[in-house]
């Protein structure tokens, strides 16, 4: 046994101790920050404050026309609409393992609202070997360059199965993540990282020229933009540092979701633009700056809050950010508040543990056809021989 | 044990592929079924021995797997049928259909006991033509093998199999077959009389009914 669970009891019981007078401090902490967007003024003084924390690269919400703390109700969703939804999952490279590579692999769903027809599920696996994949500038590839990659090509997936959609029908795009591309530290992979940023801004323009409209949605967000707008909102006037405004006092450990816990099953809250330096640096000028807005998918009694991220061009055509708003409600309806369509393409993107040891002896087979003999590290063989039991808590 | 020239009928179907097998039976997969095929008590023909032989199968089990999503599914009230076509056609496949060897076919020849080697994974699983099932049940020595097996089921599997096998012939040949397959019963079930007697009956009523 590797965990003796008996050895964290009082521990564990500390936890909650601890995690209970936590829940009081924070729920006092929501009660001042409720106030303060219920009295929330989107004044002169607040458009200095937000010009002011922008040139200091605050990463808060821009408030739109829209006054923060209003909601609004789910329209109605048309009776026919393609709802197409794509997910990636990965492989990273493994230096115990035989080969060096790494795979990337999309799974898709186009589903036909309305039409009583079963979808179109696909899965697309990307597999990456060659040097300049690996070590792109001379060292191993990074992780978060890996999970740009996949993020780019699953938006390419989208991009390509929307032109194959009837253009007559409203067609929705979903991704289970943001839309700004995360791109790690960008430090020795500055170059590299400018050119997957475009490749993606690129994707997003061709996305608008296909009359799609697209949203990336996430489940349980972390992000306290709004919140940091509260912040800027209380501060008195304009004389601010930067140290001032990247704290989040007094509203640190609370989220937006927990913000917007009032909205109503199906509501959305107002749109924001996300003040994020990328944002506003590099989607901005490209036609596609990043918008943002909370939707409650659960009920009354277990409200789901979701925060679904959408470029301006949607926002600026009420249909679009209409049949958005309602297909997310929609689909999450069946999807015990998460849109079914993004479990499916979940479903359909990921590469099980069974998966990935045919992935290796498919390549093992190949290597030795060419006269290549490699082995796994000692270490790697070691946990094959230890491991076995434990599998199902690594998957 | 054997019988001349089983036709190879053309009109015949392909229903599935080879999931799993042994020699006793083998289990294959399919997408969502038509309203005809696969039936329980159908016949069935899988290659083997790569081509060499033909394993003539009977179905006793088609098994439909359920899940966490399916199981979250149910639960909503007026589904649309899109989702509904999405568990059935895209996520609950492939449905398993398992089928009990009765016999094989080798050089036209039909043999009634278990197979030399059972079906390879992947191979296309056919339906049985009318005339390969009235070639094949010529002979009621098949009704040891079914009778022997341990399959749960195996009163339903019989009064099924005859079924079929009578419907594949005439009219007037199907009392005259089932009589037979009566008398091949008695010898096989004379240790148990209950058991033949429920069989006997439910045959007499089914083939009432259809005539």
């Amino acid at each position: 046994m590797g965990l003796e669970l008996n050895k964290v009891t009082s521990d564990v019981k500390a936890m909650s101790t601890t995690l209970a007078s936590k829940h009081i401090e924070i729920q006092d902490k929501h009660k001042t920050a409720k106030n303060t967007l219920e009295q929330f003024v989107n004044d002169d003084l607040l458009q200095q404050k937000i010009t002011k924390a922008i040139s200091l690269n605050w990463t808060g919400a821009i408030p739109t026309k829209e006054p923060i703390n209003s909601s609004f109700e789910c329209p109605a969703q048309p009776q026919i609409a393609n709802i197409i939804a794509t997910d990636g999952s990965q492989i990273y490279p493994d230096r115990h393992g035989k080969a060096m590579y790494f795979l990337i692999n999309t799974g898709s769903i186009v589903f036909s609202h309305g039409s009583n027809e079963a979808p179109y599920c696909s899965s697309q696996p990307h597999l990456f070997y060659q040097d300049h994949d690996i070590y792109p500038n001379g060292s191993l590839i990074s992780n978060a360059i890996i999970n740009a990659k996949r993020d780019i090509i699953e938006l390419q997936e989208l991009s390509k199965l929307a032109t194959r959609e009837d253009q007559n029908n409203p067609t929705v795009l979903m991704l289970d993540n943001g839309l700004l591309l995360y791109l790690g530290l960008q430090t020795r992979e500055n170059s590299q990282s400018a050119e997957m940023l475009q490749e993606y801004l690129d994707t997003l323009i061709k996305i608008e020229s296909t009359g799609a409209c697209i949203a990336g949605v996430i489940s349980r967000p972390r992000a306290a933009n709004v919140l940091r707008l509260l912040k800027l909102h209380d501060i008195k006037d304009t004389s601010f540092n930067e140290d001032e405004i990247r704290s989040l006092y007094p509203y640190n450990q609370l989220t937006d979701r927990m913000l917007f816990n009032f909205l109503r099953p199906g509501e959305r809250s107002a749109i924001f633009v996300n003040a994020s330096p990328q944002n506003l640096k590099s989607y901005m000028p490209a036609g596609q700056k990043i918008m943002f807005f909370y939707v409650n998918t659960g009920t009354i009694n277990e409200p789901v809050i979701l925060r679904v991220e959408v470029p301006e061009w949607v926002t600026q055509q009420p249909d679009k950010l209409s049949i958005i708003h309602s297909s997310i409600v929609e689909q999450s309806s069946f999807g015990n508040g998460y849109p079914y369509v993004l479990m499916r393409s979940h479903e359909l993107a990921v590469v099980t543990w069974e998966e990935k040891q045919y992935l290796d002896q498919m390549i093992s087979n190949s290597m030795h056809k060419n006269q290549i003999y490699t082995e796994i590290s000692k270490k790697a063989f070691g946990k094959t021989l230890t491991n076995s039991a434990k599998r199902r808590h690594r998957r | 044990m054997s019988d001349k020239n089983m036709n190879n009928n053309s009109s015949s179907i392909p229903i599935g592929r080879m999931l799993r097998s042994d020699t006793t039976g083998f289990t294959f997969g399919c997408n969502l079924p038509e309203p005809d095929v696969p039936l329980f008590g159908d016949f069935v023909k899988a290659p083997a021995q790569q081509g060499k032989i033909d394993i003539i199968g009977v179905i006793y089990n088609i098994f439909i797997e359920d899940d966490l999503l399916v199981k979250q599914l149910i639960t909503v009230p007026q589904l649309p049928e899109t989702y509904i076509q999405d568990q059935r056609n895209n996520r609950q496949v492939p449905i398993e259909v398992s089928v009990l060897s009765i016999g094989y076919v080798y050089n036209d020849t039909i043999i009634y006991s278990l197979p030399p080697q059972p079906p390879v994974t992947l191979d296309y699983i056919n339906t049985c033509a009318k005339n390969d099932i009235v070639q094949f049940t010529k002979s009621t020595d098949y009704l040891t093998l079914i009778l022997n097996s341990n399959e749960p089921s195996i009163d339903e599997l019989i009064i099924t199999t005859l079924r079929r096998a009578a419907e594949a012939r005439s009219i007037e040949e199907q009392g005259l077959f089932l009589f037979e397959c009566g008398k091949k019963l008695a010898r096989l079930l004379s240790h148990d009389p209950y058991k033949l007697d429920s069989i006997l009956r439910r045959l007499k009523v089914n083939y009432e009914q259809n005539i």
